[in-house]
């Protein structure tokens, strides 16, 4: 595993220095990062952003139970020392926190596991290699079919990235990942209207990206599907989320688990622990242990050590998302504040089976807007998509809202896909809904 | 060396040690492959960002960050290059250069594409003084600051006992920023910026509701105390929290729905403002491409968006590309005039650049955005406007918003609201998202009142992954068949 000497060395000045100048514990995390975006349009080359030099070193301070946080990207020395000496003074203004401190030490992480998270193919790629990857993403949209009338354009981005995380409790971790992202974006149109699809595609490593014409092939997929789009009445029908759906409600269902929003008693799972909170099908997992998946990672934030959790067991509620002060508020061990490689257990069933045992409802591949409340788990947004009829994809729809409330649509989760991939950290298959209302003419 | 230039090349050697020649050098480099077609300018950028939080009663973990950057940007007809790097030397700001100035190698064929000799802009001393400040926010007392933002939970917490917990934050954002360009432009600005935020946490049994106020704008930090400003905050976040305790599910399908005054205006940055950004309308993508001229609205609506507002959130002296901000009038009395524009986009449609180039950072570079966008008053009384409603939705907070440039379809959620039934307030409902389309949504527009006002100065827009601050606003308005997106139908 690639790891980093450079900053570990920094990291462990930061902290020798902070407990020099007074500090009774410290930590510092420091980013380095390299990127280049390569972005073509209508088959020249658009836009290249590249990364000079990116920096940042983040530290936190604490005088007992008083702490503090500062962040730069200037890292000589001697301006650090003085950023130091600033951080403890900000500190000394903070009133004392019982549950503030590093995580407790029977929590971090002794062994770092290799995950395969660096690919050397990918810094090797030529910047002209990169140009015609792109240009064949957004070929392969054009051409796709005449109605595909222009183009937003595609991107390839590529990344590397050190992460260096030390504490003043003797944890030191560092981290080379990477990451290459290829994604177009193009427009549709029948005449009058024009329609935009977008589709992309993240992987750390460069051979387990789809071929440039797959991902041109479903952005222009996506943009088709939404021409001649009609409304449909008001009413109250099961609604099916296509993965890129189900996978946005995961993450809202998931920022309802944050460790601060449970102890503020802000968030409609607060206290659902150990309760029933969806239909006895759903199973969500959190494991940053796969190797090779974009969540994954060696370590969690503050070296806390990384474990595969199950956070909903056929629709009990299991565990939070908490960092140390949310644990401690709550008289639980910390896990980790964020989710990692968050997904819902496949089923059975193959998307079209589940489209077929729908007699009217609505095929779900767009929404837009906040629309989610997480204190009360109200949910409402604009959505468009294709309505379903006797179990078939008829005509698709659009200029219509789709609302329930999350804790009414879990219980009445009927149906989840078998269709589960990872195309990004948080992913579901699709998943059928029993009721939801339209907003419509 | 005019004024302008003179105090910018004072301020780039006390920040970044750097003098104008070596910028020179930097802009010589970048326009190396193609001196005489190619653009090139250099953004620095010095900030200071603090933070204060209280919650359950406790400051917590209160911050600081210092950041120090440029990114350098070369153009050639259409196409761009940019690099940033987060620690600025002459040594980093030349390899950035050298990686900008890559795109000079696809240039493609530059004859039928306006290039970018114009200097109209060189030299241009800095427009507008619209947020000098006497106090730097940043140089208050902590102890003034904990303690405001202290009164503010007490005020909150008094309004009602079902108030269980307030989180008030604090943002004190001051950077200064120095443009030097390849027309021989070098210009800086001073942007401070200050952020209130008060959310109230209300519960009655197992009901929780949360609600949300604030303000700032590049104010002193006197501004809140003006007027009690911070009281009423409190009690409005409070008082909304506990009313939507017991409000009704909100319904769904068309209706009229009356907007109130303020952060709705948020309506007009989604539907029409976005819509009408240059970069969408040159590449022929937006809903309103080519629609200059045309009727976009109802005759009772003009929508303005003016970057020289003084202290408002979304005013800039200069934009991100050292071009003077100004005032465009993007709709009047329901057609269409014209688009914003950076410089880059201006040139290749032929226009005039209008200010509102702007980025999020040095990390990014520019395009067009808005600064702070309103629809203009109108006749009617707000009481008028809600009287002429039999069945309708009253919509006073909204969260946000979102829209599809290309179908012009938006989105925006209301997060509390009223039935107005024969033209009377009655009951409140719960959130409920709104939607329309722009270039048919204003169109609807039946009645505009006299109460234009901007927001309180709480307004960030995401486009492309980069956010900026903006102000939105508007009168009270009507619009007829409005989609709602309640759950009762």
């Amino acid at each position: 595993m690639k790891t980093s000497t450079k900053w570990e060395e920094l990291a462990a000045f930061v902290l020798k220095e902070a407990k020099r100048l007074g500090a009774s514990d410290c930590e510092v995390t420091i980013i380095d990062y390299e990127s280049v975006d390569t972005s073509v349009r209508l088959g020249q080359v658009e836009e290249l952003q590249g990364v000079a030099q990116g920096l940042s070193l983040k530290l936190c301070v604490f005088l007992g139970k008083k702490s503090a946080s500062t962040s730069t990207s200037d890292v000589r020395r001697r301006p650090l020392t003085k950023l130091i000496r600033e951080t403890i003074a900000l500190a000394q203004y903070c009133p004392e926190d019982e549950f503030a401190g590093l995580p407790e030490k029977e929590l971090l992480a002794v062994k770092i596991p290799d995950l395969d998270l660096y690919d050397p193919a990918i810094g090797a790629i030529s910047p002209s290699k990169k140009i015609d990857i792109a240009k064949a993403a957004e070929a392969a949209a054009m051409s796709s079919d005449k109605r595909i009338s222009g183009s937003e354009g595609a991107t390839f981005s590529d990344m590397r990235r050190t992460f260096v995380y030390a504490s003043s409790q003797g944890f030191i971790g560092s981290l080379v990942t990477s990451t290459c992202t290829l994604s177009a974006v193009v427009i549709a149109s029948d005449g009058g209207e024009m329609k935009v699809g977008s589709w992309g595609v993240k992987n750390c490593k460069f051979a387990n990206l789809p071929s440039a014409e797959a991902i041109g092939a479903k952005a222009a997929e996506r943009a088709l599907q939404q021409l001649g789009a009609k409304r449909v009445k008001s009413q109250v029908v099961p609604v099916v989320f296509d993965q890129t759906m189900a996978s946005r409600l995961l993450s809202q269902f998931a920022s309802a688990l944050a460790g601060n929003l449970i102890y503020q008693n802000s968030s409609f799972l607060a206290g659902k622990v150990g309760m029933q909170i969806a239909a006895t099908n759903l199973h969500v997992i959190d494991d940053p242990l796969i190797p090779g998946a974009l969540g994954s990672s060696p370590f969690r934030k503050q070296g806390l050590v990384s474990r595969k959790r199950t956070i909903v067991d056929a629709g009990k509620l299991e565990g939070y998302f908490l960092d140390p002060y949310s644990a401690r508020k709550l008289g639980c061990k910390a896990n980790c504040g964020d989710t990692s490689n968050l997904y819902i257990k496949p089923g059975e069933q193959t998307p079209e089976e589940i489209i077929a045992s729908v007699p009217c409802g609505l095929y779900l591949t767009n929404v837009s807007g906040p629309g989610f409340k997480v204190v009360s788990g109200a949910y409402s947004l604009g959505a468009s998509g294709i309505w379903i009829e006797n179990g078939k994809l008829t005509y698709p729809v659009n200029a219509i809202t789709v609302a329930s409330t999350l804790p009414q649509m879990l219980a009445g989760l009927q149906s989840i896909g078998n269709d589960l991939e990872f195309r990004s950290s948080i992913n579901s298959p699709t998943l059928k809904f029993e009721s939801m209302t339209i907003g419509g003419e | 060396m005019d004024k302008a230039n003179e105090s910018a090349a004072q301020q780039l050697h006390k920040i970044f040690g750097l003098t104008g020649s070596q910028l020179d050098r930097v802009l010589a480099h970048a326009l190396r492959l193609n001196p005489k077609q190619a653009f090139c300018d250099i953004y620095l950028e010095a900030g200071v960002l603090e933070f204060l939080t209280l919650d359950e009663r406790i400051l917590k973990n209160p911050s600081r960050s210092v950041s120090k950057g440029a990114g350098v940007r070369v153009v050639i007809g259409d196409k761009v290059g940019y690099s940033p790097t987060d620690h600025v030397t002459f040594t980093n700001l030349r390899k950035a250069a050298g990686i900008a100035a890559d795109i000079c190698q696809h240039a493609g064929d530059l004859s039928s594409v306006p290039v970018n000799t114009d200097s109209k802009n060189k030299g241009a001393v800095q427009a507008h003084d619209l947020y000098s400040l006497q106090n730097s926010p940043l140089g208050m007392p902590l102890s003034e600051k904990i303690a405001l933002l202290q009164s503010i939970d007490a005020a909150a917490r008094a309004y009602d006992p079902r108030i269980k917990n307030v989180t008030v934050s604090l943002a004190v954002d001051e950077r200064v920023i120095i443009i030097a360009t390849s027309l021989g432009n070098l210009v800086y600005d001073k942007r401070p910026m200050l952020r209130l935020n008060v959310q109230c946490l209300a519960q009655e049994g197992q009901r929780r509701e949360t609600a949300k106020r604030g303000g700032g704008g590049r104010v002193e930090f006197s501004h809140f105390l003006n007027g009690e400003l911070w009281q009423r905050y409190a009690t409005e976040a409070a008082k909304e929290a506990v009313d939507l305790l017991n409000a009704e599910a909100a319904p769904a399908g068309e209706m009229t729905v009356v907007l109130g005054n303020g952060w709705p205006g948020v309506l007009i940055h989604e539907a029409v403002g976005h819509g009408l950004e240059g970069d969408y309308n040159r590449k022929g993508s937006s809903a309103f491409s080519g629609l200059v001229g045309q009727k976009v609205a109802s005759p009772l609506c003009t929508v303005i968006d003016d970057g020289t507002m003084a202290n408002k959130r979304g005013s800039l002296n200069i934009d991100d590309e050292g071009t003077p901000t100004g005032r465009t009038v993007l709709i009047e009395n329901g057609v269409l005039q014209g688009y914003l524009q950076d410089q880059m986009n201006a040139r290749l449609m032929g226009v005039a650049a209008t200010g509102n180039g702007r980025r999020e950072s040095y990390e990014h570079a520019p395009m067009p955005r808005m600064a702070n966008t309103y629809l203009a008053g109108g006749q009617s009384t707000p009481e008028e406007i809600i009287a002429s409603v039999k069945y309708g939705l009253f919509a006073l907070s909204f969260p946000g918003g979102q829209v599809d440039i290309t179908s012009g379809d938006f989105t925006f959620s209301t997060s509390g609201a009223y039935l107005i039934e024969n033209g009377k307030l009655t009951r409140m409902v719960k959130g409920a998202t709104l939607i329309g389309n722009g270039p048919k949504a204003l169109h609807n527009v039946s009645m505009v009142g006299n109460d234009v006002s901007l927001d309180e100065g709480i307004g960030t827009c995401g486009k492309n992954n980069q956010d900026v601050p903006v102000c939105v606003g508007m009168p009270t308005v009507r619009i007829d068949r409005v989609t709602v997106g309640g759950t009762r139908s």
